[in-house]
């Protein structure tokens, strides 16, 4: 990663939209003071990430980590819906060198306090740039059928969850999340870290045709998306057991271990990255939770 | 949806699975020069370290120099160390280096060709490469043929064989000719992939994309709207060492059969109906059949004399080592050239390519006529230039729009600003290096990216007819300064049509 050339920021407590527009001009424009050449802003889309309290850090590592692949508007939404009404700000100017110039991101976190939790497409909708596309990153398990989950799907483009945050609940919440995929397209970063080794079963092709049981040493939501998958593709039923693991560690087939995938697992920020780069609706991801689902 | 009953592997659906190439041995001929050195070596290790190489892959470098496999495994390894564009890893370097052997080559020999296809044949075993070859020949022209026909005389029953051909293909039309009819008799047109590492820049691809994927710019891709377009192709090093080869090739062969002729298609060539490499390679010969030769007052060429570049003292074209006292090699040409056709006649391309000229550049400029009537009190527009959509080749790869804005504060005022796109800005990916793509597609079988045969013959046509006229004066050489835009005769090229260079 690029050092990060410039970085300012702005702090403030119950602010406007306005506001918060305003002091953004105010930092873009301070950001390129003293340059030969200004400083672009260049961004690819509007990128939301909803992380509570308990998701706040690991959000903004991730963020922090793919800032410079995807010059974007990004908004960090931190609901505090016990706490007094009101919208805390911290915005920053982020900028890598190119050449000699730099490329500036902002990032807008917004702490969401009270009442402004429950609304939060009124927040964000002022905020987003026109005419590129909103990937919403929601972290945890999301409130199906709640408002605030309801009223951003209305507005989004590409919604990304991971399934591995949603705890023992499995495979319950597919069905939920099954029901979203008509409104808007739909990414699991847990399904993305199943992709080596879905390409290595692939490769498996045409010995793991008639393969009935499934042993999944990874996370439980790893398990039965690959199960899922499994059915869904070649059309019958297949035994599922997960051997809990903190990542997806191996898959045996019929009792039999497959072979390691090639290369090294992509870190957080490289697969966020990686369906950060994706518009098209996924039908076989969709399919595989659909039969997660009915398990 | 697709069941297991079904032919076709259902579990690869969804699955971003990039092609990858069938098994086979990449053979250079040529394989202690700089080329692989500085861009073959790095670029395929760059693939290994992104699993793009066959599982099933050998290597095998020939060249004259005597070296022992492990001599030249460490060399290599040396080569992607200082040249390649990902951090060394032991790991990947050891996959690609087990399969890496070294054949001493006397091209002139008969038997070293014999031995390097019994080397071939033991590592074909070796790596289960299944008789697939592709041959790099990174060796001068005059070497390939005699290449070509030893290949072709020992070419196994097995698998296929493809060859790739790095420019200078020929040293003119009847040498062209003469290598395109060697190979043909041997090998089919689909087995040819002829390199113009320009092709394989993601910018100079970008290029299609900026045209056929928007729909603003077509409509007005034409003589209606633009009222010249300008190619620059500038360097600012020197010869590098290389008077062997410049004192025979000048920049006419070295740039302009080339690159800059590519350039010049890619630019105003109609839509493709595909992607594919015929459809692609269609259009582009039809321009360069359309370019009617230059004559002798629309064609500039320079030498290059001492001067300063970036601050530093560097010698002339004729005290360079090995070069002539009196050479009267060019290092610098430049055209107007005129597309014959619906959409650009009368549309003047000027280009311009050179040695120790100011700084490094490759630029494509579209500039576009004047608003007709600019409503502004006199004087409001003077800071005003025509509109320019300039494509940034290299460096700082990207895309440029000159626009009028008004100044703020009181009154009209206008000036020129450019939106800018940097193409690092908004994909922070590394640009795969050129010579990655075209390896890669080689293998794969697609030569989109790659020269056919005729165009090739139609660029050294019109370079033919250049230097035939060349023959009948004596220009005063030299008659630029390294370091600056080139010799004045260039600028009033434009200056008779009352136009000028892009200001840099």
């Amino acid at each position: 990663m690029a050092q990060t050339l410039i970085e300012d920021s702005w702090t403030g407590e119950n602010v406007s939209i306005a506001q918060i527009e305003r002091e953004l001009a105010r930092l873009r424009h301070a950001s390129a003071a003293g340059s030969a050449q200004p400083n672009l802003r260049t961004s690819v889309m509007t990128h939301i990430a909803w992380a509570p309290p308990e998701w706040e850090s690991q959000a903004k590592d991730t963020l922090l980590g793919m800032a410079e692949r995807h010059p974007s508007r990004t908004l960090l939404l931190v609901p505090r819906p016990d706490e007094e009404d009101g919208i805390d700000a911290e915005l920053s100017i982020r900028c890598f060198p190119i050449g000699d110039r730099a490329i500036c991101g902002e990032v807008i976190d917004l702490t969401l306090r009270g009442a402004r939790a429950i609304a939060p497409a009124s927040i964000v909708l002022p905020l987003l740039i026109s005419d590129l596309p909103v990937f919403f990153r929601w972290r945890g398990l999301p409130p199906f059928r709640a408002a605030e989950l309801e009223q951003m799907v209305g507005l989004i483009d590409r919604l990304i969850v991971d399934s591995n945050e949603w705890g023992d609940d499995l495979p319950g919440p597919y069905a939920r999340l099954a029901e979203l995929f008509d409104r808007t397209v739909v990414s699991d970063i847990a399904w993305a870290r199943t992709e080596r080794w879905r390409s290595l079963l692939a490769s498996l092709w045409p010995g793991i045709a008639g393969v009935r049981e499934l042993r999944v040493h990874g996370t439980q939501a790893q398990g039965h998306l690959l199960a899922g998958w499994l059915r869904s593709r070649l059309g019958h039923a297949i035994a599922l057991e997960v051997d809990e693991r903190a990542r997806l560690e191996g898959i045996d087939l019929d009792g039999t271990p497959a072979p390691f995938p090639p290369g090294d697992p992509p870190n957080p920020s490289d697969v966020l990255s990686t369906e950060l780069d994706r518009y098209a609706r996924d039908r076989v991801y969709e399919a595989a939770v659909r039969s997660a689902a009915e398990q | 949806m697709t069941t297991a009953t079904e032919e076709q592997n259902p579990l690869l659906e969804g699955l971003r699975v990039r092609r990858r190439p069938d098994p086979c041995i990449l053979v250079i001929f040529g394989a202690s020069g700089d080329l692989t050195t500085k861009k073959l070596m790095p670029a395929l290790y760059s693939l290994q370290a992104r699993h793009l190489l066959p599982e099933k892959f050998g290597i095998l470098g020939a060249a004259r120099t005597e070296e022992s496999d492990d001599e030249f495994r460490e060399r290599m390894k040396q080569a992607v160390k200082d040249h390649g564009r990902d951090e060394f890893k032991q790991d990947v370097w050891d996959e690609l280096a087990q399969g890496m052997r070294y054949s001493t080559l006397d091209f002139a020999d008969d038997s070293g060709e014999d031995k390097l296809r019994d080397t071939l044949n033991a590592l074909d075993q070796e790596r289960g490469t299944q008789g697939n070859r592709v041959y790099y020949f990174a060796v001068p022209p005059s070497a390939i043929g005699t290449l070509v026909q030893e290949v072709a005389e020992r070419r196994g029953a097995e698998g296929w064989v493809r060859l790739i051909i790095e420019k200078p293909f020929g040293h003119d039309l009847a040498s062209a000719n003469e290598l395109n009819a060697t190979i043909k008799e041997r090998f089919q047109e689909s087995d040819v992939f002829r390199i113009d590492h320009y092709l394989g820049k993601e910018t100079v691809q970008n290029m299609l994309a900026l045209r056929f994927a928007n729909g603003i710019f077509e409509p007005i891709w034409n003589r209606q709207f633009i009222d010249h377009v300008q190619i620059t192709v500038a360097e600012s090093i020197g010869i590098e060492g290389r008077a062997g080869y410049y004192e025979q090739a000048g920049a006419i062969r070295d740039i302009f059969q080339n690159h800059l002729l590519q350039l010049v298609a890619i630019t105003a060539m109609e839509p493709p109906i595909d992607f594919t490499a015929d459809s692609v390679r269609n259009e582009k010969v039809k321009v360069l059949k359309a370019m009617h030769t230059p004559g002798p007052k629309h064609v500039v060429r320079g030498q290059y004399g001492a001067g300063f570049v970036e601050g530093v003292d560097v010698r002339g074209y004729r005290e360079e080592d090995g070069v002539a006292p009196g050479s009267m090699t060019e290092t610098f040409v430049a055209a107007k050239l005129f597309v014959d056709n619906w959409r650009w006649a009368d549309t003047p391309f000027y280009v311009r390519m050179g040695k120790r000229l100011a700084r490094r550049e490759t630029t494509i400029a579209i500039q576009f006529k004047r608003a007709p009537h600019p409503p502004f009190e006199d004087g409001g527009a003077e800071g005003l230039r025509p509109n320019v959509l300039l494509i940034h080749v290299q460096p700082n790869e990207g895309v440029s729009l000159a626009v009028g804005a008004k100044v703020p504060g009181q009154g009209m005022t206008i000036r020129t600003v450019h939106m800018d796109f940097l193409y690092g800005g908004a994909f922070r990916e590394g640009l795969p290096e050129a010579y990655e793509r075209l390896i890669l597609d080689a293998m794969l079988g697609d030569a989109t990216l790659f020269t056919r045969s005729d165009e090739i013959e139609e660029q050294w046509a019109l370079v033919d007819a250049i230097v035939a006229f060349w023959q009948r004066d004596r220009p005063s050489f030299p008659n630029y300064a390294a370091g600056t835009w080139g010799p004045a005769a260039a600028d009033e090229l434009l200056h008779r049509d009352g136009r000028s260079w892009r200001r840099h």
